[in-house]
C-alpha cells in the first residue's frame, strides 16, 4: 500500500511540474519541448500498445499520426470545421485505416502486419505528395490558425498562445495516458500480453489474438490521429514531412529504451528523449555522435529497457527475503 | 453430464489431411464417451499430432468433420474450440513465461466466463466476482499440481516437469468438457511421472474427459480405458489396453517401425 501511495505522490509531483511549466519555464523555447514532449508521450505510448504489449512491430504508426494532421488541416482551412470536431474525425479515419491494414495482414501473420505497416506509412507519404488536388503536394496546406474557444465564464481562451496549446496537450496526452493505463492494465492487457508471449497456448485458451490486437492497434491508431489532428494547429503547417521517418524513429527509440511492455518506462523515457537531443545543444558539431553514444550506452546498460530493468530489480528484491 | 445419453462427447468422423501429396491423417474416425480417458499411440509419423492439432482448430484438414456433444467444430478457429470446451497442451511444453503461476492460470480461465471488454473495463462486481472464482480455481489447481508455494514465482523459473503440470493445470482452468493432452509425460522424470499420472486421475475423477497422445505405452495403459492405436495415418485398432497389448497388428504396427526414435517435430 505505501509503495501505491508513493507511486501516486511521484505521479502527482511530477504532472504538478508538468502543468506548471508555463510558470517556470515558459519560455517560447520550453513550451515548444514541452508540446513536442506531450505529443510524443502520446505517439509512443500508442506504439507501446501496439508493440510492447500486443507484439507488434507497427511502422503505422507515424501514418496515424499524419492522417489525422491532414484530415483535421482539410477540414479546418477548407471546409470550416471546428479544430476539436476535424482532430476527432481524423482520429477516427486513421482507426478505421488502422482496421483495414490490421485485419487484411494479421489473418497472414504478425510479420506480414510489419510489412504491410510500413507499406502503408510510405503509400501516405506519397499520397500526401503526389495527390495534389486533396493535399496540395509538397507545399501542403499552410497558415493554421489555432482556435479561440469563447467559454462562458472563462472568457476566450487563445489557443495560439504557446502556453495555452501547451495545456491542451499536456491534458490530451495525461488524458491518453491514464486511459491506456487502464486498458491495459485489466485483463485485456493481460491477454494482450499472453498473446505476445505465446500466441498458440493464447488461442488454446480461449484468447482471439486478431481480436485483441485489432482492438491495440485501433486505440493507438485513435489517440495517434487526434495527437496528429492538435500537432498540426502548432505547427501551423501541414505538409508531407508530417510522414517523415524521424517520427518512427524516435517514437521506437522511446519504446525500446524506454522497455517494450512497460507503461511507465515508455512515458519517462518520452520525456527523456525530447529533452537529451536539446540538451546536446551546446555542441553543435557532435550533438549528434553524443545522442548516439547516449543511445548506445542506454542500450547496454538498459537492454530490455528502462522498465525491464526496474522489474529485475524488483525481482531480485522480492527474492532476497527466500535467499536471506 | 446427463445430456445425450446416447451421443458421445466427442464424435471424430473421417479425418484426412495430407501435406503436399503424403497422407497424414488417411479416414480417421473415434468418439470419445463422457468422463472417458482415451489413450492415443502410434510410431513416429503416424499422424498422431496432426490429428489433435486438427480437432483443436490449429490445422485445417482436408476432410472430415467433428463434434462435441452437438456442436459442430470443424472449421472452426483454435479459440473457438477452446470456447465451446475443448482445451489442449502442446508437445513442447508452453507457459507464459514471464507471468506468474497465479496469472498463467487466470489467463486460461479469462475467455471463458463470457463477460466482455466493457465488463473488462468497468471493473463492475461481475468482474470481481469471476476473478474471485478463476482466483480460487487457480489456487485449488495450484495445490493439485504442488506447485503453491511458487505460485507468485514466473512461470519461466520452474523445471521442465513443472511446466508440464503448469500447462496441464492451465488446460483444467475453464473446466472444459474435453482436454487434449499432447505427450504429457515425454522427457520427464519417474517420480515427475506418477505425479502427472495422479493429477490426471484427480482431474478426471472431476468429470472431464481426456484424449491423450503419448509414447510412454506404460503411462497409457495405466490411465486409460480405451486405447486407440495408429499407424501410417490410419487407425488399426481400438480397444481396452489388454486388448491391445495383444494384437498382432499392434506388434506389426510397432515392429515396422523404429520404436526407438524420438517425436521431436
Amino acid at each position: 500500500m505505501s509503495a501505491r501511495a508513493g507511486h501516486i505522490l511521484a505521479g502527482a509531483g511530477a504532472l504538478a511540474v508538468l502543468a506548471t511549466l508555463p510558470l517556470w519555464g515558459g519560455t517560447p523555447y520550453g513550451l515548444e519541448l514541452g508540446i513536442t514532449a506531450a505529443t510524443f508521450t502520446v505517439l509512443s505510448t500508442g506504439l507501446n500498445l501496439v508493440y510492447g504489449y500486443t507484439g507488434l512491430l507497427s511502422f503505422a504508426q507515424v501514418a496515424f499520426f499524419g492522417i489525422g494532421g491532414y484530415t483535421s488541416a482539410l477540414l479546418s482551412h477548407d471546409a470550416g470545421w471546428p479544430v476539436f470536431a476535424g482532430a476527432l474525425v481524423g482520429g477516427v479515419l486513421a482507426l478505421l485505416l488502422g482496421l483495414v491494414i490490421g485485419y487484411t495482414s494479421l489473418r497472414l501473420s504478425r510479420h506480414a502486419f510489419a510489412i504491410v505497416s510500413l507499406s502503408f506509412a510510405l503509400l501516405c507519404l506519397i499520397i500526401s505528395r503526389d495527390w495534389v488536388s486533396l493535399t496540395r503536394g509538397p507545399m501542403g496546406v499552410p497558415g493554421l490558425i489555432a482556435p479561440t474557444l469563447q467559454l462562458p465564464g472563462l472568457g476566450r481562451i487563445g489557443f495560439d498562445r504557446p502556453a495555452v496549446f501547451y495545456w491542451l496537450m499536456l491534458s490530451y496526452a495525461v488524458l491518453v495516458v491514464a486511459a491506456t493505463h487502464r486498458l491495459v492494465r485489466s485483463r485485456i492487457g493481460r491477454a494482450f500480453i499472453a498473446i505476445k508471449l505465446n500466441q498458440p497456448l493464447a488461442e488454446s485458451q480461449g484468447i482471439d489474438p486478431l481480436r485483441h490486437r485489432l482492438l491495440a492497434i485501433g486505440v493507438s491508431a485513435l489517440t495517434s490521429g487526434i495527437a496528429g489532428g492538435f500537432y498540426v494547429f502548432h505547427l501551423t503547417i501541414v505538409d508531407p514531412s508530417i510522414f517523415d521517418f524521424y517520427y518512427t524513429e524516435t517514437m521506437l527509440i522511446m519504446v525500446i529504451v524506454g522497455g517494450p511492455g512497460s507503461f511507465w518506462g515508455v512515458v519517462v523515457a518520452s520525456l527523456a528523449f525530447t529533452a537529451i537531443p536539446d540538451m546536446l545543444r551546446f555542441s553543435h558539431d557532435l550533438r549528434m555522435v553524443l545522442y548516439g553514444a547516449i543511445l548506445i550506452g542506454a542500450m547496454l546498460a538498459f537492454p530490455r529497457g528502462v522498465g525491464g530493468w526496474a522489474a529485475q530489480r524488483r525481482l531480485v528484491r522480492l527474492r532476497r527475503p527466500i535467499l536471506a | 453430464m446427463t445430456e445425450g445419453s446416447t451421443r458421445p462427447l466427442f464424435a471424430l468422423q473421417g479425418l484426412t489431411k495430407r501435406y503436399s501429396g503424403v497422407v497424414a491423417v488417411d479416414d480417421l474416425s473415434f468418439s470419445i464417451p463422457e468422463g472417458a480417458i482415451v489413450g492415443l499411440i502410434g510410431p513416429n509419423g503416424s499422424g498422431k499430432s496432426t490429428t489433435i492439432d486438427c480437432i483443436s482448430g490449429f490445422q485445417v484438414p482436408d476432410g472430415g468433420r467433428w463434434f462435441l456433444g452437438d456442436a459442430e467444430l470443424t472449421g472452426r478457429k483454435p479459440h473457438e474450440h477452446a470456447t465451446r470446451g475443448i482445451a489442449r497442451t502442446f508437445q513442447t511444453v508452453r507457459a507464459f513465461d514471464e507471468m506468474s503461476l497465479t496469472d498463467n492460470l487466470l489467463t486460461a480461465a479469462q475467455a471463458h466466463d463470457g463477460l466482455g471488454w466493457s465488463a473488462a473495463l468497468q471493473g463492475g462486481r461481475g468482474l470481481r466476482d469471476a476473478e474471485a472464482k478463476a482466483t480460487v480455481r487457480a489456487e485449488e489447481l495450484l495445490d493439485t499440481i504442488g506447485l503453491t508455494e511458487h505460485a507468485q514465482a514466473p512461470a519461466g523459473t520452474l523445471s521442465y516437469g513443472q511446466r508440464k503440470l503448469l500447462a496441464i493445470a492451465a488446460a483444467m482452468m475453464a473446466r472444459p468438457k474435453l482436454v487434449v493432452l499432447d505427450e504429457p509425460v515425454a522427457g520427464v522424470n519417474p517420480t515427475m511421472i506418477r505425479r502427472i499420472e495422479a493429477v490426471i486421475r484427480r482431474l478426471n475423477e472431476a468429470g472431464m474427459a481426456l484424449l491423450i497422445v503419448e509414447h510412454n505405452v506404460e503411462f497409457i495403459m495405466a490411465l486409460c480405458a480405451t486405447v486407440i492405436v495408429m499407424a501410417q495415418g490410419r487407425k488399426v485398432a481400438e480397444g481396452s489396453p489388454r486388448r491391445i497389448r495383444e494384437d498382432p497388428q499392434v506388434l506389426a504396427a510397432y515392429l515396422g517401425a523404429d520404436t526407438e526414435a524420438h517425436d521431436d517435430e
